[in-house]
Formats: structure tokens, sequence, C-alpha cells
């Protein structure tokens, strides 16, 4: 694989290429992108079949191993490589150790071992087991293990330890990856850790870079330990992050995010010269039946939510799309009361159709964002989706507000009630929000 | 030969000249259904996970809605308001709904029958409600399916006592005069009598020939496949086509298995209707000629065989069996897959019964249908006599 810097916007924005694909040498993958979440190899909720219907040029698979190690016996069988495995033999599949788009517990890493938490539980494995499963794996491009899962709040010592059991799978990995026949059409990716702490985390950036002319890009980990509390992290602290580690590796490598990270950190990573992202937001979204609704057009402002919750009850008679004038497949033939049944009655279409709208109108955002670069007017682009991304939350905030008090004020009459049909018989916990 | 009205013409377009199979075009308000059809089940206004354009592509011309579930969620003021279940699932197709009775009395353990309705709680918040053939058809009409059910007094297929049966089979047949006499869109939606009578030939008769004097566009046969003995059943559908009209479609309720799908075809039935294919998907299982593999098995792991090599499906031209038996039961992705396959095995299983019957070689499809399923030789003695009745015998081979 190989990657070219096109075009460079205002701010360390720019647009790139990602070209070279030994399996598909026609493939052009323009970044800023994102990848497609993977769950067992496939689209999670799509088939082949109707992932034609979304996109019709390859896109970037994101494979976490946490989610597929099953399917190593199958693959070893068939031999040639997951995104052919899993019946998308067009796709450019990114294999990586977890998924972020489940919460797992923090920690238990143990010496040369990390915790691999799959639908099955934990299990161990050590640098050389991710080589082997990456061998039949035989992902284009692969993400060396990492010890990732820190936090921005974690003291010197557990980022030391992070980023000294990373440089030392980092070596690892480099020496299989070089002896490896199977892994001939793959690019390796060195995976930044430790990134709580400033000298730790730029320890470890040295030492990839010492493998440099093995790798093709980096990733940036380090950032969250898999749980709810480590995912909220102030805009500013990541931004922070963004720009000191963005400017101290090198131009031509490819730089990717992993995380599920909202609209406004995407937009500020890409300011500074980010690339690739993994694609887990859309996904959060429709398992949570929220649909994503941004509004590109930098001439209009829209009051309307930019993430539409569709399990509510305020879409029962809405008989209009999730978005107006959206392309996607979704859109053209369904209906926000449909979805919203659907999501009532937990049919499996609410997730097929949402996850459609999402990832057309996640890859839009991209789209969007790379005209911009284009046209130098990229700043004005990030302002207009942060402005709606932040107005999001501001109004759900106060909806939460309005929640719970109306929540309490129907305790109030219930308890009232409670206590008049009780006879003076008054329970005990009334208090709450139910 | 055929029939013809507004909302359901029907022409038979061959027979097949040993047994009681045809082949015939149903031309519907929403979509000229070629017979004899399956229709998978929808029950909620939506396929197992699969887009109406997938359905398409699977052939499926005519599917199931339930008018129970539908009723209740989302309910009929959205239904009313979408302008009917077709525009609100975005399906231009076909539909069928039932009536609602039959989910009653298999879900619902406080369902109380009385002359006016079914009276029963609904789970939802366990309010009183009472199902009269007036309000099924009322919902059916909102609902807007082009061919919808009368509703029945349900009894329990193995159910033994004759005077409650007796009971059911003729409330059965009055209900249906409540239910044509409320239908409000008899121009293009088609109500269906439901032929009762359990395993009695006796008010089976009965039931079939006070159904064949109303005014009414097909018929559906009841009260079968619950649970008898295949000896008990094959006669009651082979009676029920005997007598009811030649010139309307005959409609087998929860047939789907495909040796019942032949052999009822052979005595004459023209429409079916299960949940068994898209079901049998959520567990892992992919219907084949002999069977069904269930893809969680461990041999499968390995397996870089499509489910099917003659399936020509979208699941068994991109996917191998030990892919699926990687995902299955895990990824919806995996249910949708099989689901895809499923149906279009039902689809192609149809296709090529209409085939053979055109062609005017029923009789030697059947043969090699039945010596492929039990390639032992071993046929089980209610094959043999079923289809010996339309006159098919089965020759070993």
């Amino acid at each position: 694989m190989r990657f070219a810097v096109k075009q460079v916007g205002c701010g360390g924005e720019r647009i790139g290429y990602l070209t070279g694909f030994v399996k598909s040498p026609n493939t052009v993958i323009e970044t800023p992108a994102a990848a497609l979440f993977t769950q067992g190899g496939s689209v999670v909720h799509l088939t082949a079949e109707v992932l034609c219907k979304v996109f019709t040029n390859p896109q970037l698979l994101w494979v976490p191993l946490s989610n597929s190690a099953q399917l190593e016996n199958g693959l070893k069988a068939q031999g040639q490589g997951v995104a052919k495995f899993a019946g998308l033999p067009n796709h450019i599949a990114c294999a990586t150790l977890h998924g972020n788009n489940e919460l797992t517990p923090p920690g238990h890493f143990e010496g040369n071992l990390v915790p691999l938490w799959t639908k099955q539980g934990k299990k161990m494995i050590t640098a050389d087991r991710y080589m082997d499963f990456m061998e039949v794996f035989k992902p284009d491009i692969l993400l060396a293990i990492a010890d990732g899962r820190s936090t921005l709040a974690d003291g010197y010592k557990r980022n030391q330890k992070a980023v000294e059991r990373t440089c030392s799978f980092l070596d690892r990995c480099v020496y299989r990856y070089k002896a490896s026949k199977a892994l001939r059409e793959t690019s390796l990716i060195g995976v930044i850790v430790g990134t709580g702490h400033r000298n730790k985390c730029f320890e470890c950036i040295k030492h990839i870079l010492k493998h440099g002319e093995h790798l093709s890009g980096i990733a940036l980990a380090g950032i969250t330990d898999g749980t709810e509390e480590s995912l909220q992290v102030p805009v500013q602290k990541l931004e922070e992050i963004f720009r000191t580690v963005g400017k101290v590796i090198p131009n031509d490598m490819v730089h990717f995010v992993e995380g599920c990270w909202n609209p406004e950190i995407i937009m500020t990573a890409i300011q500074h010269g980010w690339d690739v992202f993994d694609g887990t937001y859309p996904l959060k979204l429709t398992n949570a039946g929220q649909a994503l609704a941004l509004n590109f057009d930098l001439t209009t402002n829209k009051d309307d939510m930019c993430i539409l919750d569709l399990n509510d009850k305020r879409y029962k008679l809405d008989f209009g799309p999730i978005l107006k004038d959206c392309e996607c497949l979704t859109c053209k033939k369904h209906t926000r009361a449909y979805i919203r049944h659907l999501l009532e009655t937990r049919e499996m279409l609410s997730n097929v159709l949402l996850s459609i709208h999402n990832l057309h109108h996640f890859d839009q955002m991209f789209v969007h964002a790379r005209n911009h670069i284009a046209t130098k007017t990229f700043e004005v682009y990030k302002n207009h989706i942060s402005h709606q991304y932040r107005l999001y939350v501001k109004n759900l905030e106060n909806d939460l507000d309005s929640v719970k008090v109306k929540l309490s004020e129907k305790d109030i009459e219930q308890t009232k009630k409670k206590i008049c049909v009780s006879n003076g018989d008054v329970p005990k916990v009334v208090t709450g929000c139910g | 030969m055929g029939s013809k009205s507004l909302a359901l013409s029907f022409h038979v377009q061959a027979e097949c000249k040993t047994s009681r199979a045809r082949a015939g075009i149903m031309k519907l308000p929403h979509y000229e259904v070629k017979t004899p059809v399956f229709m998978p089940v929808g029950t909620q206004g939506t396929m197992k996970g699969l887009l109406p354009e997938q359905l398409e592509c699977l052939d499926c011309e005519i599917i199931l809605g339930n008018t129970y579930h539908l009723g209740n969620r989302p309910g009929t003021d959205v239904l009313e308001k979408a302008g009917g279940l077709h525009k609100f699932m975005s399906w231009n197709r076909a539909l069928l709904t039932d009536s609602g009775g039959f989910q009653m009395v298999s879900l619902l353990k406080l369902a109380e029958i009385t002359e006016e309705g079914v009276k029963f709680k609904s789970p939802y918040d366990n309010s009183e409600i009472m199902l009269t053939p007036e309000k099924s058809i009322e919902i059916q009409n909102c609902i807007g399916a082009d061919i919808i059910m009368q509703l029945d007094d349900v009894v329990q297929t193995t159910f033994q006592d004759y005077d409650r049966i007796k009971e059911a089979t003729e409330r059965t047949s009055r209900w249906l005069d409540r239910c044509l006499k409320a239908h409000k869109r008899p121009s293009e939606q088609s109500i269906f009598p439901i032929v009762q009578g359990l395993l009695d030939r006796e008010l089976r008769e009965k039931s079939a020939r006070d159904h064949m004097s109303k005014d009414v566009n097909g018929f559906a046969i009841g009260g079968l496949s619950g649970g008898e003995a295949k000896d008990e059943f094959w006669p009651m559908v082979s009676l029920s086509t005997g007598l009811l009209d030649k010139n309307r479609p005959r409609y087998l309720m929860g047939v789907g298995l495909a040796i019942d799908l032949v052999i009822c075809v052979a005595l004459g039935v023209d429409m079916f209707d299960c949940v068994y294919p898209t079901r049998t998907a959520r567990f892992g299982c992919a219907l084949i000629n002999t069977g069904q593999l269930n893809l969680r098995q461990k041999q499968y792991e390995t397996d870089l065989n499509p489910i099917d090599d003659d399936c020509s499906c979208s699941t068994c031209r991109n996917y191998t069996r030990a892919y699926l038996h990687a995902i299955v039961t895990v990824e919806t992705v995996a249910c949708h897959l099989i689901s895809v396959h499923n149906i279009a095995f039902q689809m192609r299983l149809m296709q090529t019964i209409r085939d053979n019957i055109e062609r005017g070689t029923f009789p030697q499809f059947v043969n090699k249908f039945v010596n492929e399923l039990y390639s032992n030789g071993d046929f089980p003695p209610w094959i043999i006599n079923s289809l010996s009745s339309v006159g098919i015998s089965i020759v070993k081979k």
C-alpha cells in the first residue's frame, strides 16, 4: 500500500490517497475517510448484497480480532484472507486488536500478554499469537499489537508500562512481518500508546519511527481503556494530542485514529492532519436506534437536531424520510414512522435501515470534508459541523433536565396515590426517578 | 377455467393429467401471483431483516402480515395515516393478512370464545379486548392486504371433544357471514373463508359446502398442521380440495415443509404459508433438498462449499458454510444470509413445481423428489398413500 498527500489545506488538514493494494491494484481510497466497522468479518448488520446498495466503490473494512478470532480455522482452510472469506473480496481489510464499539474491563495486561475480549470471554495472547492470527487473516493493512488501553488520566507508571510493552510488541511484530510470506501483501502500522504522558508517548513514537522503513503508517491509541468513563474526554484535551503528536509524525505516513469519536472530535483530528477513522461512531448510533442527520449546507443553519432518536414517540406518525434530500436507500424508500415501528417491535430490519443511512451519511461527512479541504474552506466546514454537534449536546442536556423534572412530578403523584390506597401503610422507598 | 372479480381473478393455465396439481395466475390488485405459491411470513410488517427489494429479487410475489400484531403495533391509527401496510413497509407486491384469531388462541391462555367473538387480555397492557368478526375485518380493511381472512373459531387440531369441534365449525360459518357483511373494500380485498372441521370428515365437508355457497374469490383450509399425524392430515386436505370449487384458489394454512408442499400441490392446493423457513434460519438451519444443514455443527467449520451448490441465491454465490458456521447465531448478518437462502429455496421449489406442471412432467418430478429425499427407499406410508390417492405411484429408483 502507498500513501500520498495530494493537497494540504490552510491548517494541517490534508487530502491523501491510499493506493497500491496488491490484491486490488486499481483501488483508490481518498482520505480523510472512515473505515466500515466489522464484526465476524461482516459490516455489522449488512450482508454483501445490501452493502452494494450503500457503496459501489471498495471501502476500508475495520476488522478487530476481538470480534473475529472465531474465523481462524475457517480462514486457515480457505487461505485467502478475511475480506474474501467474509464475502467482501473487493474491499480493503484493516486488522487491529480491539474493537472500540463495546465497553471492556480496563487493565488485565500481564507481562507480555494482552487480554483479548471476545464473546466467548477473555483470551490472553502474545505478540506471536497475534501474528499467527494475522498470517491467516491476511489483512491489507495490519495494526501492530499494542497496549493501547490506557487513559489520559493514567499516571506515569501505567503509561511507562504501556510504552515498554508496546515497543517490545512492535519489535516482535516487525520481526515476524519481515519473515512472513503470508504477509507480503500486507502493510504494517505502528501504534502510538502512552498518550496520557507526553514524554512516554514521544518515547513510543521515537521507537516506532526506528522501524519506519517497514511501516506504512501510524495509529493513535492510548486514549481510552475500554470503559465508559474514559470516553468522556474534552475536545480541547484531544485537540492538544492530535496537534502535538501529529506534528512529530512524518507527513508521508498515513495517520489512523482508533476510537468512537463524535463528529466534532473527528473534525478536530482532521484539522491536525489525521487521515483514517475506525467507523465505530455510526455503529454506536445504529445500535442505539439513532440516525445521524447533519446539515452539510454551509449557507443554512437548521435548528433540527443533528442526531435523531427514532425510538421517540414523536416519530410515530412522521411519514417523512430520516433526512430530506438524503440519497441513501433508507431515506429514498422508508419513513421515520416505519423505522420507529421496527425499533419498537425489535425487528432486525431497524438496524439494517439505520446502518444504511448512518454509513452513507457518515461517509458523506468525509466527502464534504475533502471537498472543503480542496477549496480551502475546511475551517468553516469544521465550525459548521462542530456547532451542530454542540447544539445537539446542549439540547440533549436540557431535555434530560426536563425529563428529570417530569419524572419526579409523576413520582410525587404516584406516591400520593399509593399513600391514599394503602391506608396509612406507606411504602418505604418512594424517591428516585423510577 | 377460472374466476373473475375486481379484487381477484384466477386463471388455471395448466393441469397435471394425473394428479390434482394445477398451475395458474392469480391476479391481485397489487400483483399477479403465479400459483402454486409459497408465501413467506413477515409478521410485523417486515421479513426478518430483509429489505423489500431483496424479497423482490428472491421472486416473492405475495407475503403475509399478522393482523393481531399489526393491530397492536404500529396500530390502525398509524396504518391508516400511512395509507395501508403496503405503503408503510414499502412493499409494492401482494399481501395477505390472517384474521388475528389464531394468534389469540396460540399466544394467549386467557382467550374466551363466545358467539360474539374472542375475548382476551392484551399482553401489552392487560386490558380486556374483544375481537369480533367485524373488528377483525375492520382492522384488515385498514391494513389493506390484497387477500384477507375471515375470523374463525379456532380449536387445537388435536382436540378431541366432538361437540366443541362441531360448535366451532358451525360458528366459523356464521362468523363468515358477519365478516362478509362488515367488509368495506370488496373491490380491493378478497375475504377467504376458512374450511374448518379439524379431523372430522362430515364436519369438514359441511364446512366446505357452506363456504362454497358464498360469494367469495377463494378458500382457505384451516385447522390442520397443528400436531396431528400425517396419516390424519393428508386425507383432510384431500377431502377439502376435492370439494372446493376448481375455479377459485385454495390456500392451505401453516404448511411449508418441502415434502408437504409437493404432496399438497398434488392434492390440489394453490397457496401456502409458513414461518418455518425464516424461523429455522435464526437458529442456523439452512434448507437443502435432502432436509436441512445445521450450520452450528462443528463439521462445517472448514467446509468451503456454499450451502447448496445448485442454489444461485446471493448467499450461496458469496459465502461458504465455513464462514456461516463462524458467525451463525452471533451476528445478525448470519441470520439475514440464511433467511435469504431459505426463502430462495422455497421459491425455487415452487418454480420447479410450476414448471413441471406446465411441462406435463409433474408426476415424474414428484417421483424424483421423493426418491432424493428418502434415498434409502424407505418411503413413509403417508407419502405413498396420499400420492397414490391422486394417481401418482412412487417407484423406488
